[in-house]
Formats: structure tokens, sequence, C-alpha cells
């Protein structure tokens, strides 16, 4: 084989093997770093460890939002199961009962934490998973 | 009437803009002839101006509340100021869409007559640019139209525009993001065009420079002024969510810069030639790719208008294919265009096509983050988000390289090496000094976070770099490219200001009753919470809240409120901020509980507002490279 052509074929392989390393780099970062999202039903069918990051959508049932402070207490409901939330801080405006919401944290015995709760900047949003069971019921 | 006449003349630049293409494409097969171009640059003018004639109607209707038409009886409200009455129009889907086509109008019909007759790509670009345009057109009135009537009876009063977008940083950021974003249909088609003429003897690099800066000047104001919003309007107290919307106009902004810097290269010394072609591609296709993102509904974010599938088809296949088109000619030329010579290792050309190689890592990190969710949604129908974290993680590191990149950058020669010995000698002081301030933030802080201080290391390193040389200039009078000086000085401030702000920060929830007051923290000594007003504004109702704060010694003054719309009933939070010159105090109300006391969200911000000073700076460097080349 040709001299250049040899020095070609490794500086193929040094970029072939760089640029597949980088790829692994970010599809480890990706699996480590991202968000699973669940409606009640399938949280609690799932078995999620302890101290494992998700979100949770759903609707906040009617009349189960209790303040107590600072916190915020409050029913995650998908009409089928319901999870309890609680919240420490000041939630964004367009979460109110009986509209949907989105809720990032953890599940711990039978309660999830809430780090931070998401409402659409759209009154009528719904989870698009609860749009279509809603429309079951 | 006038809305009939406005919906028409959009028709009829379809109709011209089609009948462009089609004589054109069989006047290919045949001979050419003489007044060929020269008919379709006067069709081309005559469609712009359809165009514009037909928007300047649809902002007449809006200001005069033509509530039969059902865009604007949704978006609008006769008792709006008139400023809000025409940022309505761009305040959703279908007029927002109307804007985007307009500007992609106005940008091409400058551009088109800005080039000679005799210009060897004038009559190319030209197709391509109606290309584009029709296509965008056909979008708007197949499957958006903002022209469609309620009919027999239209609506009395408007719906009003959604509160939190009533707002003048609001009003003007759609307009300049959009206006950076199609801006780079210039360098898209133009590039094209030059790949299908065939001839790469000729340049084509200086046509398009100053447009492309612009451009990104438009687009690093959009971004800017978007994320300035969301701070003090959204009452999060944030400046960036890595939120899919965010994402997907940061990535034609960092193509775009790459673009520029390596523009720079190959009209300096004729390397990367090839790939500032890709590039100069690759900005417009990912502006279009955000289109769809945004305008499909097929992610869900803050941004997104409704879920329509008809709309992200139509833009998923005229995307695809007017960026296919690119790309295939792009990749027919790439055997003829390799005569570029090659990049010396050492040179500044090779770290400028190093921090080319990042920000293009960067590109398509934020690519896969932006469409993991949905290919492991397609895979196995579980849903996932990516949130910040991936981000930081992703990004901190590329930072440190660019900056050591930048660093060395900077005293490179073109198109030579130099001794390695010489390097050392100049990094040595930057790197001491970044050592000696990461140091001493961390001393004076005491919380570590091994990202932050990445990003703190490499800001200041940069800024080190620059300011260095900025002394040698004022006392040596040495050198220095003050538009390239200013713009990374500001990208040093920007990685500065985002790494302090995350370790510095924080926030606290109260809780107090009227009248009452508590001692918060060493730095705030005492909040109370003086008054509250229920108020009444021509559309809205206002719970305003008095709270004085002693904060370092000094007596603040924050005015929060509540808002209630009446017409759409929204409440809308607003925050209220007192700035100093390293932090800001961000105060917002939530809610009142039953033993009538309220709960508040307080916020120190470190350096936020410095995050916008550096985009300014970036924005000012960019200015005065571009009259710098004005003048000479």
């Amino acid at each position: 084989m040709l001299q250049a052509r040899k020095n070609r074929l490794w500086k193929f392989f040094i970029i072939l093997f760089m640029s597949a390393g980088g790829i692994l780099l970010i599809l480890f970062s990706l699996n480590s770093k991202l968000d699973l999202f669940f409606t009640p039903s399938e949280m609690l069918k799932a078995d999620i460890k302890p101290g494992y990051r998700i979100k949770l959508g759903g609707m906040v049932k009617s009349g189960s939002i209790i303040r107590d402070g600072t916190k915020i207490k409050f029913i995650a409901t998908d009409f089928v199961k319901e999870v309890p939330v609680i919240f420490d801080g000041i939630p964004p405006d367009l979460f109110k009962e009986d509209s949907g919401v989105v809720v990032l944290g953890y599940f711990l015995d039978g309660m999830f934490e809430a780090e931070e709760i998401f409402a659409k900047h759209d009154e009528n949003y719904m989870p698009p998973e609860l749009s279509i069971e809603a429309a079951e019921i | 009437m006038i809305g009939e006449i406005s919906h028409f003349l959009s028709l009829s630049a379809v109709v011209i803009l089609s009948l462009i293409l089609i004589f054109n494409f069989f006047f290919f097969f045949g001979k050419i002839h003489p007044n060929q171009l020269s008919l379709s640059i006067r069709l081309f003018n005559q469609a712009c101006w359809l165009v514009f004639i037909s928007f300047a109607m649809y902002v007449y209707l809006a200001i005069n509340d033509d509530f039969s038409i059902a865009y604007i009886a949704s978006h609008s409200n006769s008792q709006l100021p008139i400023f809000y009455k025409i940022s309505s129009i761009w305040s959703a889907h279908e007029g927002s869409m109307f804007l985007w086509t307009v500007f992609l109008t106005a940008w091409s019909i400058f551009f088109i007559n800005s080039l000679d007759d005799s210009h060897f790509l004038k009559k190319t670009t030209l197709l391509m640019v109606s290309l584009i345009i029709l296509g965008f057109l056909l979008f708007l009135l197949l499957t958006s139209n903002p022209f469609e009537r309620v009919l027999p009876f239209g609506a009395i009063e408007g719906a009003d525009i959604n509160p939190v977008l009533q707002d003048p940083a609001l009003a003007i950021h759609p307009p300049m993001l959009y206006l950076g974003y199609v801006g780079f249909v210039i360098s898209f088609s133009y590039i094209t065009a030059y790949l299908f003429h065939g001839n790469f003897e000729l340049e084509w690099e200086k046509d398009i420079k100053n447009w492309s800066l612009v451009a990104w000047i438009f687009l690093t104001i959009g971004i800017a002024l978007g994320s300035w919003w969301a701070y003090y309007e959204l009452g999060w107290g944030g400046y960036w969510f890595w939120d899919p919307v965010e994402n997907v106009a940061l990535m034609p902004w960092l193509a775009a810069t790459a673009f520029m810097h390596s523009l720079y290269a190959s009209s300096k010394s004729s390397v990367l030639k090839t790939w500032t072609m890709f590039l100069g591609i690759l900005i417009f296709a990912l502006s279009l790719f955000g289109a769809f993102i945004v305008r499909s509904g097929i992610i869900d974010s803050v941004h997104s208008f409704a879920n329509d599938p008809q709309r992200g088809l139509y833009l998923l296949i005229f995307s695809g294919l007017i960026t296919l088109l690119a790309l295939g000619v792009f990749a027919y030329r790439i055997p003829s265009l390799n005569a570029s010579k090659f990049v010396v290792s050492g040179s500044k050309e090779s770290f400028l096509s190093m921090n080319n190689i990042l920000m293009v890592t960067s590109i398509f990190s934020i690519f896969l983050g932006v469409t993991y969710p949905l290919i492991i949604e397609a895979i196995n129908g579980e849903k996932v988000s990516i949130g910040p974290p991936y981000y930081n993680t992703i990004f901190t590191p590329l930072v440190l390289i660019t900056a050591i990149f930048i660093m060395a950058s900077v005293d490179s020669l073109w198109q030579r090496s130099k001794p390695i010995k010489s390097y050392v000698y100049k990094t040595f002081f930057p790197v001491i000094l970044s050592i000696l301030f990461t140091y001493f933030v961390w001393h004076i802080t005491e919380t570590f976070s091994i990202l932050s201080y990445i990003g703190i290391f490499s800001g200041s390193l940069i800024l080190f770099t620059y300011l260095l040389r900025v002394l040698n200039n004022f006392f040596y009078k040495k050198f220095i490219n003050k538009g390239s000086a200013v713009a990374h000085i500001g990208l040093g401030l920007l990685f500065l200001a985002v790494s302090l702000n995350s370790i510095l920060s924080y926030e606290k929830n109260l809780n107090l009753a009227p009248g009452e007051s508590i001692f918060v923290n060493e730095s705030i000594k005492e909040f109370s919470f003086d008054d509250i007003k229920v108020l009444k504004a021509s559309n809205h109702d206002v719970i305003s809240v008095e709270v004085s704060l002693l904060q370092d010694g000094k007596n603040i003054f924050l005015n929060p409120q509540k808002r209630k719309y009446a017409t759409r009933g929204q409440i809308t939070t607003e925050s209220s901020i007192y700035t100093s010159i390293l932090k800001d105090t961000y105060l917002t109300i939530g809610d009142q509980l039953e033993n009538g006391s309220w709960t508040f969200a307080l916020k120190i911000n470190y350096f936020i507002k410095w995050i916008w000073f550096s985009a300014s700076l970036m924005v000012m460097g960019m200015l005065i490279t571009i009259f710098k080349k004005i003048a000479t």
C-alpha cells in the first residue's frame, strides 16, 4: 500500500474513533440526565427507585389544594389513580384546580416531592396523554 | 373588503412567483433569452411589493379593529393601544408566519437588487429565493390563513392579546428573531446558486459577508430580548431554561457564529472554503428545522403553537426538500471544490477551525437533546424530557476547550505556526490571573460546583487574554482587532456571569401577613410587608403590594403585583426588581392563605444583568467590524 494511502487510512480511523467516543459520551450524558414522564397510573405501576428524578403529569384534583405557609399540597390525578404532591414555593400563575400540571421531582413513600411545577401558557392546556384519556371517559 | 384585497394580493404574489419559476424552468432547456433576467427581476420585485402591501393592509385592519377577521378577533381587542394592536399580529401562529414571510421577502428583495444585473449568480439566486418565498406563502395561505373571515357576522369585540405578551420587549422580540432567522436565506440561496453555477474560480465571500453579519446581529438581539423578557415578565426569575424552542434558536445562532469565523478565515487566506459553504447552508436549514419544531407542536414547550399535524407535515416536507436540494448540490460539487489550500497546524486558521468544530459539536449536542425524546418515544413509547443538567454537563467542557483555543488564537498568525515557547510567554499571565480569580471566587463564596468553576475559569481566561491585549494596545500601540476584542470580551463576560449567577444566586420563599416584618438573612436584615391595595386598571384588576427591605444597610422599596385580566380571566404575576451592579433583588407575590397572610418568592440573582450586557457587547463588536469594513 502506498504510504500516502496508509496515512489517510490512519487519519480516517482516528477521526472515526474520536467521533464515536464523542457520541458515546453524549449518549451517556443523555441517559443519566433525562427525566422520564409518567401519568399517575403509570408511575404507580412502574417501580421507581427513590432518588430517581421524574416528571409527573396530571390534573390538579378539585378541592385538593392545601396551603401551609409557603408549602403547597395537592393531588395530581389522571381520573384513574391519584398521587399526593408536595411543593415548597410559589406555583406558576396557571396552576389551579381542575387544570393540567406537570411536576418535576422525586417519588418517595407514596408522596411526590416536587422541585418544580410547570404550567403551560395556555389556560386550556392538558398533558396530551390525559386529553386522550379524558376524551375516553 | 380590505381583508379580501389583502388576501388577494398575497395570492397574486403566489401566482407571480410560480410564473417566474415556471418560465425560467422552460427557458432552462431552450436558448437563453436576452430579456429573461430583466423580466424575472421585474416580476420578482412586483411579487415582493404585493406581499408588503398585503401586510401593510393587514396591519391597517388590525389597527382598525376588523374583528370579522378570525385571527384579529381572537388576538386583539379594541381597548389595546395601537402599538399592541400591531404587535398582536405576531402573537400567535398565523400572523407570526405572515411576518416571517414578509421579512423573508424583504431580505430577498434588498439582496437581489443590490447585485449587479451582470452578476453571474443573480438569476440563480433569484430563483432560489423565489422558491423559498413561494413555499412559505403557500404554507401561510393553505394551512394557516390569517385572512379567514367569520361570516356572516363578525365578533363585536376581540378576545384580547395574551397579557404576558403585552409588553414592549416581547413586541420587539419576535420581529428581531425572525429578521435574524430569515436573514440567512441570503447565504443559503447564494451559496446554493454558486454551487449550481459550478465556476469555483470566482469569489463569493464578499457579496454575502455583511448581510450575514447583520442577520447575526438581529438573531443575537432577538434571543437576548426573549431571555430578558422571560426574566422579568414570567416571574420565574430565570433567563434561560433550555426549552426546546430556545434550543432551536440557539442552534442557528451557533452555526451563524461558526460561519462568520470561518468566512473570515476563508476570505483571509482561502482555506476552509468548502466548510464555510456547508455552514452557510446549515444556518438556514437549522432555522427551517426550528420553524418545524415550534409550529408543528411536535414538542411540548411554553412557546409551541397549537397542535396541527398538517402544518408540521407541510413544513417538514418543504424544509426537507429545500435543504436536500442545497446539500445535494453541495455533495455533487465536493470533488471539484477540494482544491482549496490546507490549514497549517498552529496557525490562526487552525484555531479557528478547532473552534468551528466545537461549535458544530454543540449544535449536534443540542440537536440530539431536542430530538432524543422524539426518538425514544417513537421507539418504545416512553416519554422523557431533557433538562438543564444534560446541557450543563455537555457544554462546560466545550466552553473550557473553546476558551483555551480562543486564548491561543489571539496571538497566532495567519497561515504560519509559531514556536510553542512564544505561546507559553503570552498565555502565562491570563492563565495565572484566571486561576487567581477562580480561587478568589471560591474563597469568598465557599460553595463548590465543578461545572461552575470550570465556567468561571474559562470566562476569565477569555476576559484576561483580551483585556491584556487592550492594555498592550493602549500603552504600546500594538495592533488589536477592535471588533473582535469587544465581542470576545462580551463572550468571556457571558461565561463568567452565567457561572457566577449559578453559584451565588439563591431564593427564599416567605410567608407574611400585611404589616409584619421578618429577618431573612445576614444580607437582608429586614423584610417588611407594608401595604396591600386592590386597584382597577383599564383592562385588568391589580393587587399591588408594597414591600420594603433593609438590604446591605440600604432601604429598598419593591412593588410586585398580581393582575387579573378581564377578557381572558387570566392571572399574571408582575415581578418587582431592584438592580444594583452585582445583583438583582427579585420579588414576586404568590397566593393569599386562609389566615390572610401572603406568600412571596424572593430571589437574589447575582450578575444576571451582566448576561444581557455581554450580549450587547457582542453585538457592539459585530457593529464595529461591519463599520470598519464599510469604512475601508
